[in-house]
C-alpha cells in the first residue's frame, strides 16, 4: 500500500507538496515584503508624529505650554491664541504684538504668505522648510542635533540673559551673515535671529524650552518670555489642521511629480504600447476547423439507470436483474435457451437451481421470480442474492 | 507589416532620456529616431511578394504516425530574407515546429521540413504559410500569408493488421496448402495427381486410377472467386463512442481485416459507405490495390449525425449486385434503429444474399452490469442487464432470419469477424 503510494507520488502531487512547492518559489517575495513592512514601522517609530497638543497654550499636558501663556498674562502680556492664519495676521497687525507661529508644518503656502506680509516681529519654532523660506529667508535647516543643552555663546540680549537653556532635540540652522545665531552646535545655531523688511524674526529650533514639561529645567522659562514676551501681546498661532482636499492651494500629487518623470512614464506607456502592438500581431490565422462529435456509446444506458433512479423504478430494475441472472444461470443448467423468458418454464428452472445449490426451493423462487423489492435495501439484498445463486451454481 | 519586441525594448530603454533632458523634445527626438528606423526597416526588408514557395512530401500517412512535408521557399527578390515563417495547418495535424527561421540570400533556396502528426482521420490541408520578413535593423517586419496548398490524407491506422498473418494461417489449413487435403464440404474439384503416402484413401479416385494404371487422387479446394460486399453504416450510431474511438473507426478496421483476408482467399471484395447516400464506395479493384483503395475511400470518411436509410441501404445493395454473396454489414446493433429500419427489409436481402451483421459492444455496458455496492450501481447494473437483454433478443431476431451475428468488443471485432467469414468458407456456405 505504501509501496504503491510512494510509486505514484512523483506522478501527481499531492496538495501538500503543492503548498510547499508554492511556498518554495513565493517565499523570496514573502521575505522583502516583511523587510519592507519592518522597514516602515521602523522609520515610522524613529519619527514619532507630535502629539496634538505639542506646543497648544491651552494644553496643561506635558507638551502643552500653558504654563508659559500664564506665566506671561501675570506679567501683563495677554496671550490670543489664534488658531487660523487669517485671524492670526489680522491680530497680528496691532503694533507691539509678537506673532507665535507653531506647527507650520499645517499652515498652506497661501497662508504662509499672508503671514509673512503681516508686520510686526515673529518667533517660529520648529519652522518648516515652506516656513522658512517665507518667513526667515536666508536661514536654511542644517541638521538635527540630538544634545539636551546649550550654552548661548552669542551677543543675544534674551540669549544671554536665560544662559543654559536645555533643549532636548532640536534643528539647527545656516544663519545668514547678518543673522545673530545662538545656542551653537559645531557651528551650526538653534536659534536665529534676522531682520526681514523692517520686522525680527527669530528662529527657534526647538519647542521643548516653552513646554509646561521642560519650562523649569535650566533657563528655559526665561528663554521662553524673553522671547515670546518682547512686545505687549502674543498671538499664539496653532493652525488647526487644514480641511482634507479642501483649501485652493492644496496641489495635487501630479503637480509634485517632476517634469522629467512625466515624461519618462510617458514614454514607458509608449514602449508598453509597442510591445503589445509586437504581441497583438500574430504568426499567420487562427485556425477553425470542425470537430467530431464525441458521444459516448453507453450514453443511453447510463440516461435509463438515471431515470430508474429518478423514479424509484424498483420493479423495473428488479425485473431487469432477475431476467439477466436467469439468462446467465439457463445455459449452465443444460435447459434450452429459450427457457429463460419463457414463465412456462419457471417452475422447471427454480427447481434445477434448487437441486444444483441446495438452496430451499421457495427461496429461490422468489429471488428469480418474487415480487418487486419493496424498498432500496431490499433491491441492493437482491442482487447480493442473485450475486450468490449465481457464484453456487458455477461452483456447487 | 509588424513591430518587433526590440522596438519596444528600444522604446523603453529610451525612457531614461526624458530624465537626463527633461523636456518633450527629448520625447519627440526620440520617436522621430524610432520612426525612422520602422520606415528604414520596412523598406529595406526583404520582399515576401517576391518569394516563390513549392511543396513537396507525404501525401497520406497512417493515423498515429509521422508524415513529413517539405517546403522549398525560393528567393527570386533582389534582397535577402531573414524572416521567420509558420506553415500553418489544422490543429488536428499537430504540426511541428511551428515556427522556423529562414534566411534565403537572393535566387536561393532554402527547405523547411514540417511533421504532421494527426490526431484524427480524414484530410487535413496546409492553410497557408505566413511569413515575417524582418529589416537590418530588426525593429519591424513586413508579414504577408502565402497560399502553397498541400493535402495530407490521414488513413485508417488498420490496427488489427496484427492479427492478419495468424488468419492467413488458418486459411491456409483450409485450403490445403500446408496439411494434406481432406474432402469435406465447401470445396470444389480442383485436380488429379498421383498418391504420395499419406493421402487419405479416401480421396483416391479408382475410376482414373484403372485408366492410369496407377493410383490417383483427386484434390479439392475450398471455393474461390465468391463474392464479399462489405456494407459502413455511417449513420448516427457509428458516431457514438466506445472507449475513445468512434463505432465507425473500429467498424472500419474490422472490414479492412475482413477485406484483406478475402482478397488473399481469392475473393472479390466490394465496400460500400452508406447513411442516407452512398459516402464511399470501392468496386471490382484488383486484389493488390483492393487494400491502398478501401483506406483512401475509408479516409475522409466522418460519421453522419442523421438515422441511416436501411431501405435505401439495401436497395443499392441489390442494385449493385446481383450474383449471390456475402453482405457483411458493419452496424451497430441499436433495437430502435434496427426495428424500424433494416429488420422488416431483411427478407429481400437474405432471400439472394448471406447476411452478415457486425457490432461492436461497448465494455462499459459490462462493467455496469458488474456493478455492485450502493443503489447508483444497482441502477447501473439494472439498466446495463436491461440493454444487454434488448441485444440478445435484437440477436436471437436476425438469426432467426438467417443472418450471421458477430459481436464483440472493439478489440475483439476484427479477429471475431474474420474467424466468422473463415468458418463460412470452410463451410461451404459463401
Amino acid at each position: 500500500m505504501t509501496a504503491a503510494l510512494s510509486g505514484a507520488a512523483p506522478a501527481v502531487p499531492g496538495p501538500r507538496q503543492t503548498a510547499a512547492r508554492r511556498w518554495r518559489s513565493a517565499r523570496g517575495v514573502v521575505v522583502v515584503l516583511l523587510a519592507l513592512v519592518a522597514l516602515a514601522v521602523a522609520i515610522a517609530l524613529l519619527e514619532s508624529a507630535p502629539e496634538p497638543q505639542y506646543l497648544d497654550p491651552e494644553s496643561p499636558s506635558r507638551g502643552g505650554t500653558r504654563a508659559l501663556a500664564q506665566i506671561l498674562a501675570r506679567r501683563g502680556v495677554p496671550v490670543r491664541t489664534v488658531r487660523d492664519a487669517e485671524d492670526a495676521a489680522k491680530a497680528a497687525r496691532r503694533p507691539g504684538a509678537v506673532l507665535v507661529i507653531v506647527r507650520s508644518e499645517r499652515l498652506t503656502p497661501e497662508e504662509l504668505r499672508l503671514l509673512a506680509d503681516t508686520p510686526g516681529d515673529v518667533l517660529l519654532v520648529e519652522p518648516t522648510r515652506p516656513a522658512l523660506q517665507a518667513l526667515a529667508p536666508g536661514v536654511h535647516r542644517a541638521t538635527t542635533d540630538f544634545e539636551d543643552v546649550a550654552e548661548p555663546g552669542c551677543g543675544l540680549d534674551a540669549a544671554v540673559r536665560a544662559g543654559r537653556v536645555h533643549f532636548g532635540t532640536s534643528e539647527v540652522y545656516q544663519s545668514p551673515p547678518d543673522g545673530i545665531g545662538c545656542y551653537v552646535s559645531g557651528e551650526l545655531p538653534r536659534l536665529v535671529r534676522v531682520r526681514v523688511g523692517g520686522r525680527t524674526v527669530t528662529v527657534l529650533g526647538s519647542g521643548a524650552p516653552l513646554t509646561n514639561g521642560l519650562l523649569d529645567q535650566e533657563g528655559n522659562a526665561a528663554l521662553a518670555m524673553n522671547l515670546a514676551g518682547a512686545g505687549d501681546s502674543v498671538v499664539w498661532l496653532i493652525p488647526d489642521l487644514p480641511e482634507p482636499g479642501g483649501g485652493s492651494g492644496a496641489r495635487s500629487w501630479q503637480d509634485l511629480v517632476p517634469h522629467g518623470v512625466r515624461l519618462f512614464l510617458v514614454e514607458l506607456g509608449a514602449a508598453l504600447l509597442l510591445a503589445a502592438l509586437w504581441r497583438m500581431r500574430r504568426m499567420g490565422p487562427v485556425v477553425a476547423e470542425p470537430l467530431p462529435v464525441v458521444v459516448r456509446s453507453a450514453e443511453t444506458v447510463e440516461g435509463r439507470s438515471r431515470l430508474y433512479r429518478a423514479h424509484r423504478a424498483r420493479d423495473r430494475a428488479a425485473d431487469a436483474l432477475r431476467s439477466g441472472a436467469r439468462e446467465r444461470l439457463v445455459p449452465l443448467l443444460g435447459l434450452p435457451r429459450g427457457a429463460a423468458q419463457d414463465p412456462a418454464m419457471a417452475q422447471e428452472i427454480v427447481s434445477a437451481v434448487a437441486r444444483r445449490t441446495g438452496w430451499d426451493e421457495q427461496a429461490v423462487g422468489s429471488a428469480l421470480y418474487g415480487p418487486p423489492p419493496a424498498d432500496d435495501a431490499g433491491l441492493v439484498a437482491l442482487t447480493d442474492v442473485l450475486d450468490d445463486l449465481e457464484r453456487q451454481v458455477r461452483r456447487p | 507589416m509588424a513591430v518587433t519586441g526590440r522596438l519596444g525594448l528600444l522604446a523603453a530603454l529610451g525612457a531614461v532620456a526624458p530624465l537626463v533632458w527633461p523636456s518633450w523634445w527629448t520625447l519627440g527626438a526620440l520617436w522621430g529616431l524610432l520612426a525612422l528606423g520602422v520606415l528604414a526597416d520596412l523598406a529595406l526588408a526583404g520582399s515576401v511578394r517576391d518569394l516563390v514557395l513549392h511543396r513537396s512530401g507525404d501525401a497520406s500517412v497512417r493515423l498515429g504516425e509521422t508524415a513529413t512535408v517539405s517546403l522549398v521557399v525560393e528567393n527570386a527578390g533582389r534582397r535577402r530574407v531573414r524572416a521567420r515563417l509558420r506553415d500553418v495547418w489544422p490543429p488536428s495535424a499537430a504540426s511541428s515546429p511551428r515556427v522556423t527561421e529562414i534566411d534565403v540570400p537572393p535566387g536561393e533556396r532554402r527547405r523547411v521540413e514540417t511533421r504532421l502528426t494527426p490526431t484524427r482521420r480524414g484530410d487535413r490541408a496546409a492553410v497557408t504559410v505566413t511569413i515575417r520578413s524582418r529589416g537590418p535593423l530588426g525593429l519591424a517586419a513586413r508579414q504577408l500569408n502565402r497560399p502553397a496548398p498541400w493535402t495530407v490524407r490521414v488513413l485508417p491506422s488498420f490496427p488489427s493488421r496484427r492479427h492478419l498473418p495468424g488468419k492467413l494461417a488458418k486459411l491456409r489449413t483450409l485450403t490445403g496448402q500446408h496439411v494434406a487435403l481432406i474432402r469435406g464440404q465447401g470445396t470444389e474439384f480442383d485436380s488429379l495427381r498421383e498418391y504420395v503416402d499419406g493421402d487419405d484413401v479416401r480421396s483416391i479416385d479408382w475410376r482414373a486410377s484403372a485408366r492410369r494404371s496407377d493410383v490417383v487422387v483427386r484434390t479439392w479446394r475450398p471455393e474461390r472467386d465468391r463474392r464479399i460486399y462489405l456494407v459502413l453504416d455511417t449513420g448516427r450510431t457509428s458516431a457514438g463512442r466506445v472507449g475513445d474511438i468512434p463505432r465507425l473507426d473500429c467498424s472500419m478496421d474490422a472490414a479492412l481485416l475482413l477485406g484483406a483476408l478475402a482478397s488473399r482467399a481469392g475473393d472479390r471484395v466490394d465496400l460500400l459507405a452508406y447513411d442516407r447516400r452512398v459516402r464511399a464506395r470501392v468496386e471490382g479493384a484488383s486484389r493488390s490495390d483492393l487494400l491502398p483503395a478501401m483506406v483512401q475511400a475509408m479516409a475522409p470518411l466522418e460519421p453522419e449525425l442523421i438515422e441511416s436509410d436501411a431501405a435505401g441501404m439495401v436497395s443499392t445493395i441489390m442494385s449493385r449486385v446481383r450474383q449471390r454473396c456475402l453482405v457483411v454489414l458493419l452496424t451497430e446493433l441499436n433495437p430502435a434503429a434496427m426495428e424500424e429500419g433494416l429488420l422488416p427489409l431483411l427478407p429481400q436481402l437474405t432471400a439472394r444474399h448471406l447476411v452478415m451483421v457486425a457490432a461492436v459492444a461497448d465494455p462499459r455496458v459490462g462493467e455496469m452490469a458488474r456493478a455492485r455496492g450502493d443503489l447508483a450501481a444497482v441502477y447501473d447494473a439494472a439498466a446495463a442487464e436491461r440493454a444487454r437483454a434488448d441485444r440478445r433478443r435484437l440477436t436471437a431476431e436476425l438469426r432467426r432470419h438467417g443472418v450471421e451475428v458477430v459481436d464483440a468488443p472493439p478489440e475483439e471485432l476484427a479477429p471475431a469477424l474474420a474467424d466468422a467469414y473463415l468458418a463460412l468458407k470452410a463451410a461451404g456456405r459463401l
